[in-house]
């Protein structure tokens, strides 16, 4: 429960990730995939290096933002499909990811790491959660405060009428590059941070992650609600939290780990039909409606 | 001020389809002018106003702003100086930010857009201010998302906001078809008074020949993608409907649309 409880709370900011782009944006950035591990990658391989795991963070975080940075251009300058440009950046990743780790697994096993840093403060219990949540709540209230700012709003924008906010003199494409880096920055920074929560960094973290993003993104969001930025990003956060929370019990109740991939998909699934089903088929616009 | 020269486009150039939208196309227009545009469908009107929005980009000739050559830029840096409003009243407004929000967009036009606040107190008594002048009401609004108003509600804020900025050049796509003729009335009526106002200079394509009459100080007609006829505002005030009718009547092959006939 505290270990669910305490990645659903790391997983918050990947999720805040995804929601920049799949919500604000309009984009669903399958970057994420890779991002991630690269998070996770450069992270591992600093701190076994040496490195301070704040600053090794710090680093996660700028590798997401490259990535972020080549989706982008791919999407915008080179007139890729998003969901393509996505891929594309997702599949070089796998390759780059390799070679930052130097093969498929970085331990971190004996070494200092924020949460080894955390577990010597707080040990693993509901102080430590809260520590977390802190700093996931960090996060949501810097992401507010951005988009309130006058970038924030064209980045809104952006996502929400393109024509009409370049017709504001905003270039479109650099609102959605900048972003697809924030956006990647955070899945960096989730996945350095799992990477240290769980000892190690894999190849294959990353996998299906974007599944678990806008599970948490749909799933919070139609329970908590999206009327403004800040509930929004309130039900992103909880959402995260209520997803691991699902797989913990899935698992307590005898599912087989192999499965939980399947069942994130159908879970997302769900959450995308269930709120069309409840329309009545004389509105179709308030199922669109239920998309935003 | 704005001088479009020479300039020429051809849709589908080399096949079947293809269409000349504008066929070396001559327009002056001096500081504070606000010309009307009418012409049959598929006149050209719309592609001229994308021409000087940088949404199309000609095949020949220039497009000049305050005698400087604007051709190369892109439509999102034309627009720190070319303010816009769509005909559909949807096209002009981000639907899910608030009022005070879209209206802290229009006011950055042209600028920088930093991290400072979108909306701070002081900019939300300037727009509060400037909303009283639509008199619906909208500045008790400012925290409402835009999505939430109606068609004639948007595009009376589109309007503000495309001419809140002050843009040197205000381009108006038929702002009005899509409206019921009491809101149509209305956003005309608003279109007078900020163009006079802050003296912009203005290219309106319409329908309605009675506006394209009433509005503005001259007038164009536009055929197959030429500029056929250019009133100024002695002989335009002295024009009737139905002498722009002839005009068309002495076309060949102009077949005037039912909208504009209805009207």
């Amino acid at each position: 429960m505290i270990t669910a409880l305490e990645l659903g709370l790391i997983y918050a900011i990947m999720a805040l990730g995804v929601y920049l782009t799949f919500r604000i944006l309009n984009f669903p950035d399958l970057t994420v995939d890779g991002s991630f591990t690269s998070g996770a990658a450069t992270a591992a391989i600093l701190i076994t290096n040496g490195v301070n795991p704040f600053l090794a963070t710090a680093a996660a975080f700028v590798v997401g933002c490259l990535a972020g940075l080549i989706t982008g251009l791919l999407h915008t300058k080179g007139n890729i499909n998003g969901l393509l440009a996505g891929i594309l950046t997702m599949i070089g990743l796998y390759s780059i990811n390799l070679r930052i780790m130097g093969g498929a697994n970085v331990p971190l096993l004996g070494q200092d790491t924020m949460i080894s840093a955390l577990r010597s403060v707080a040990g693993v219990g509901w102080t430590s959660v809260l520590v977390l949540a802190a700093v996931a709540v960090i996060f949501k209230l810097v992401m507010d405060w951005y988009l309130h700012t006058d970038n924030g709003l064209a980045l809104q924008a952006t996502g929400d009428n393109e024509q009409m906010i370049r017709s504001f003199a905003v270039s479109t494409d650099r609102q959605k590059i900048t972003g697809l880096m924030l956006s990647n920055g955070l899945v960096g920074i989730s996945g350095a941070v799992v990477a240290q929560h769980q000892g190690f960094a894999d190849i294959g973290m990353g996998i299906g992650l974007i599944l678990v993003g806008l599970a948490s993104v749909i799933v919070g969001q139609a329970i908590f609600g999206t009327r403004t930025v800040f509930q929004a990003t309130l039900a992103v956060v909880l959402g995260a939290v209520i997803y691991r929370l699902a797989i913990q019990l899935a698992l307590n109740v005898g599912l087989n780990p192999n499965d939980m991939k399947l069942m994130s998909a159908v879970l997302v699934v769900a959450a995308l039909l269930l709120p069309q089903w409840k329309a009545s088929p004389s509105s179709p616009a308030v199922a669109r409606g239920a998309q935003r | 001020m704005l001088s479009i020269t020479s300039v020429s486009k051809t849709f589908f150039p080399g096949t079947v389809n293809e269409r000349r939208a504008l066929v070396d196309v001559d327009l002056e227009m001096a500081e504070g002018d606000f010309v009307t545009v009418i012409g049959s469908n598929g006149a050209g009107k719309s592609t001229l106003l994308n021409t000087v929005a940088g949404r199309i980009i000609q095949d020949d000739g220039v497009v000049a702003l305050d005698g400087k050559d604007v051709s190369r830029l892109k439509e999102h840096q034309r627009a720190a100086r070319v303010g816009r409003v769509f005909q559909d009243p949807m096209a002009g407004t981000a639907p899910n930010l608030t009022i005070e929000e879209n209206l802290s967009l229009a006011d950055r036009r042209g600028k920088m857009r930093g991290l400072a606040r979108g909306v701070t107190k002081a900019k939300r008594e300037r727009f509060a201010e400037a909303l009283t002048q639509l008199e619906l009401g909208l500045e008790k609004r400012l925290k409402t998302k835009v999505g939430l108003l109606s068609g004639g509600q948007r595009q009376a804020l589109s309007l503000l906001m495309a001419t809140y900025s002050d843009p040197r050049v205000l381009l108006l796509d038929e702002h009005t078809a899509a409206l019921d003729p009491q809101r149509a009335e209305l956003v005309t009526r608003l279109t007078r008074s900020v163009v006079e106002e802050k003296g912009l200079t203005t290219l309106m394509v319409t329908h309605n020949m009675v506006q394209a009459l009433e509005v503005g100080n001259r007038l164009i007609m536009m055929h197959e993608g030429r500029i056929i006829l250019d009133v100024d505002a002695e002989r335009k005030s002295q024009m009737t409907p139905e002498d722009l009718l002839a005009e068309f009547g002495k076309l060949k092959g102009a077949v005037v649309d039912d909208k504009t006939m209805l009207q």
